[in-house]
């Protein structure tokens, strides 16, 4: 047969062997509801789905190379619904940690997304969408900042027409406090977010 | 009341759905003696309370009746409405059995004339409408009931409203005075037939259903395409009883779910198929989405399925739906997902959401009863330590009237092997 497409498992075992709680995948069955629920996904090159979807077509340099992993910040929606009980979080936060050691950074903008995210979640408990694109957007300077705004405005509107995005700031959910406690002792142990 | 002499050749089938009718039957008819007990005031279980079968469109009625006539035509059955099995001791070929009986307040002299809920003012929710409408505390079960008697709601008995029932009836139907009873039977064998409940879909949070009132299931559904239904089969919104001009179904509602159901419950993604033909035939113009993860229509049923998908208003989304918000206005749905075959984001707005649940197994659960085995999931399993009690139909796997009745009847021949080994 000519055109044949060899499967090429060789990248899936890769990470099966390598990459902490790799194997977990084996049991997704591409329902996509974790790319469906998670917070960041209009941030996301690749929603989890997709990374465990490349990683069985081995798609190395797509899934190591990815922001996704990089910015996936253990919101836990995802892992509280997957219907196939899979640790999507330690998953990513592996592929994370093995592409960090493989040589890969993550980009600029990435970081700082992944930083002001953690600081709102420390300062009010919740994420206000709203805000924090305009504080990542301004991590770069005005100029800058003013520019990739107005490049979000038409995902802002949408959301906003979704009811996803609220126009008043987010306030502070009540029991912050042990909140950031259980923070700090995350932070702490080192686990404070993929890219700390 | 309940003179029933069994001997330890008789088999006891427990619940008089399509398998417990089916076992029941088909014992009875190679000569044995049956003695079947059903806890609804009618038999027939769930199938009564579906609209139509696929994959042939037909009323579950006609089956249903020509069981019943078998039923009355054959001495060797006998059953009992709102009884259940109390209690099971002993073995093969000798059990010793206690049926409990609860009170119907209406006696076999009933005349189905309807005067007692004429007189009656109390209402009850109806819990063949699974709750959606009303009925009067003196009612009919449901226009095709067999046996076709009242029933009294244990609410007005003693009551003025009970005293009205009595005074309304001509025929001396209603006795107020019944009481709880019990029996004992003696019994050779058991077929255990109890079928399965709808998983509450309240559990499934994210769903809204019980909050958000559009999001409906699909047992409730069957209901009200049903012409005996709550909303005369007409396909309606509960929020403002309007046509709706899409609807959504949302397959694998609580199956294949580590969190809900771990299992597929077999036959959701058929029932949902069929009811996009509800849809249809009374609303032409209403647009419908499936959101599945697969579509299993299996074997013969895939012939269905392909006949669904050439019907331009129904679409095919490969998603298991991540969430559901509610337009608090106007009371439609905003789904939310990822199209795993585009990648895409689904953000889409639909009047009214079908959550096709899925099937919960009735098990043994009494104080006294032998050792029966249960799979993971909690379905009924044939234990080889323990011959003498089989199930039948869904108790054992969830699954289709076609292949309960096959299963059924397996069901009724291990019971009689059971008794002609002693
Ligand atoms: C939405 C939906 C649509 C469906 N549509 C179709 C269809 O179109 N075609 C098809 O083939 N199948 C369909 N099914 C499947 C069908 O309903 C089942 O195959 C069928 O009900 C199985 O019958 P059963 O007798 O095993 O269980 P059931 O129908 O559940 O009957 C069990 C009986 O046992 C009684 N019982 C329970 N516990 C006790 C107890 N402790 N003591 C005494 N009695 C008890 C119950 O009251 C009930 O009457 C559908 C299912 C769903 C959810
Ligand atoms: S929710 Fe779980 S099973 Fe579904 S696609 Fe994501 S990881 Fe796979
Ligand atoms: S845990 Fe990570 S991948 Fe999962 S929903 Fe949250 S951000 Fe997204
Ligand atoms: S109980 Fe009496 S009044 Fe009621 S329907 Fe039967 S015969 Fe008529
Ligand atoms: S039959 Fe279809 S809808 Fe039901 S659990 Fe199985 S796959 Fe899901």
């Amino acid at each position: 047969m000519e055109n044949k497409v060899n499967y090429d498992p060789s990248f899936a075992e890769e990470v099966f062997r390598n990459v902490d709680a790799g194997d977990e995948i084996k049991m997704c069955m591409n329902c996509g509801v974790c790319a469906g629920s998670c917070p960041l996904r209009e941030h996301m090159d690749y929603p989890p789905r997709q990374i465990f979807a490349l990683i069985r077509a081995g798609k190395r340099e797509e899934v190591l190379g990815s922001q996704s992993i990089m910015l996936c910040t253990s919101c836990y929606t995802c892992a509280v619904k997957c219907p196939r009980s899979i640790p999507v979080i330690d998953v990513m936060h592996g592929l994370a940690h093995y592409a960090l050691k493989q040589g890969y950074v993550p980009r600029k903008d990435t970081a700082a997304f992944g930083g002001e995210f953690w600081k709102q979640v420390y300062r009010l408990g919740r994420i206000d969408e709203k805000d924090l694109p305009r504080r990542v957007f301004f991590s770069g300077g005005l100029i800058e900042g003013v520019r990739a705004m107005l490049n979000f405005m038409d995902i802002g509107i949408k959301l906003m027409l979704h009811r996803r995005m609220k126009l008043l700031p987010e306030r502070k959910i009540k029991g912050i406090q042990s909140l950031r406690k259980m923070l700090d002792k995350a932070e702490r142990l080192g686990k404070g977010g993929a890219i700390a | 009341m309940a003179d029933v002499q069994t001997t330890s050749q008789a088999i006891l089938v427990v619940g008089g759905g399509m398998s417990g009718i089916t076992a029941a039957l088909e014992a009875a008819e190679a000569g044995y003696d049956v003695v079947l007990v059903e806890r609804n005031p009618y038999l027939g279980g769930r199938v009564t309370q579906l609209y139509q079968y696929f994959p042939k469109l037909c009323p579950p009625n006609c089956g249903l009746e020509i069981n019943f006539r078998r039923m009355r035509q054959n001495p060797k059955v006998r059953f009992f409405t709102m009884a259940e099995v109390a209690s099971i001791s002993g073995r093969e070929g000798d059990y010793d059995v206690t049926v409990k009986m609860a009170p119907r307040y209406v006696n076999e002299k009933c005349t189905c004339c309807g005067k007692c809920a004429e007189a009656c003012e109390a209402e009850i929710d109806n819990p063949f409408n699974y709750g959606m409408d009303k009925i009067k505390a003196a009612y009919l079960p449901h226009e095709f009931a067999f046996p076709m008697r009242y029933i009294l709601d244990p609410s007005i008995v003693g009551t003025d409203q009970g005293k009205k029932c009595l005074d309304a009836c001509e025929y001396g139907a209603i006795d107020p005075d019944m009481k709880e009873t019990t029996f004992d039977l003696k019994v050779g064998a058991i077929v255990w037939a109890a079928g399965w409940n709808p998983y509450d879909a309240a559990k499934i949070d994210y769903y809204g259903f019980g909050e958000y009132k559009n999001v409906i299931t699909n047992v409730m559904m069957e209901r009200m395409a049903a012409p005996n239904g709550p909303t005369g089969g007409r396909i309606l919104r509960p929020s403002d009883k309007k046509e709706p001009k899409n609807i959504a179904f949302i397959q694998c509602a609580g199956s294949r779910d580590e969190n809900h159901l771990p299992y597929c419950s077999g036959i959701c993604c058929l029932a949902s198929l069929k009811q996009t033909t509800y849809v249809r035939e009374r609303k032409p113009d209403c647009d419908i989405a499936i959101f599945f993860i697969d579509i299993r229509a299996l074997d013969r049923l895939e012939d269905f399925y392909v006949k669904v998908q050439a019907d331009p208003k129904v679409a095919f989304i490969k998603s298991k739906i991540a969430n559901i918000t509610e337009d608090e206005g106007t009371g439609n749905l905003i789904l939310e997902g990822e199209n795993t075959r585009t990648g895409e984001q689904i953000l889409m707005n639909f009047d009214m959401v079908v959550l096709a649940t899925g099937m919960v197994p009735n098990r043994i659960e009494l104080d006294a009863a032998p050792d029966v085995t249960h799979d993971e999931y909690g379905f009924f399993t044939n234990n080889p330590e323990q011959p003498g009690i089989y199930g039948a139909g869904c108790v054992r796997t969830p699954t289709d009237v076609a292949s309960s009745v096959q299963d059924a009847t397996a069901g009724a021949l291990k019971a009689i092997q059971s008794i002609a080994r002693r």
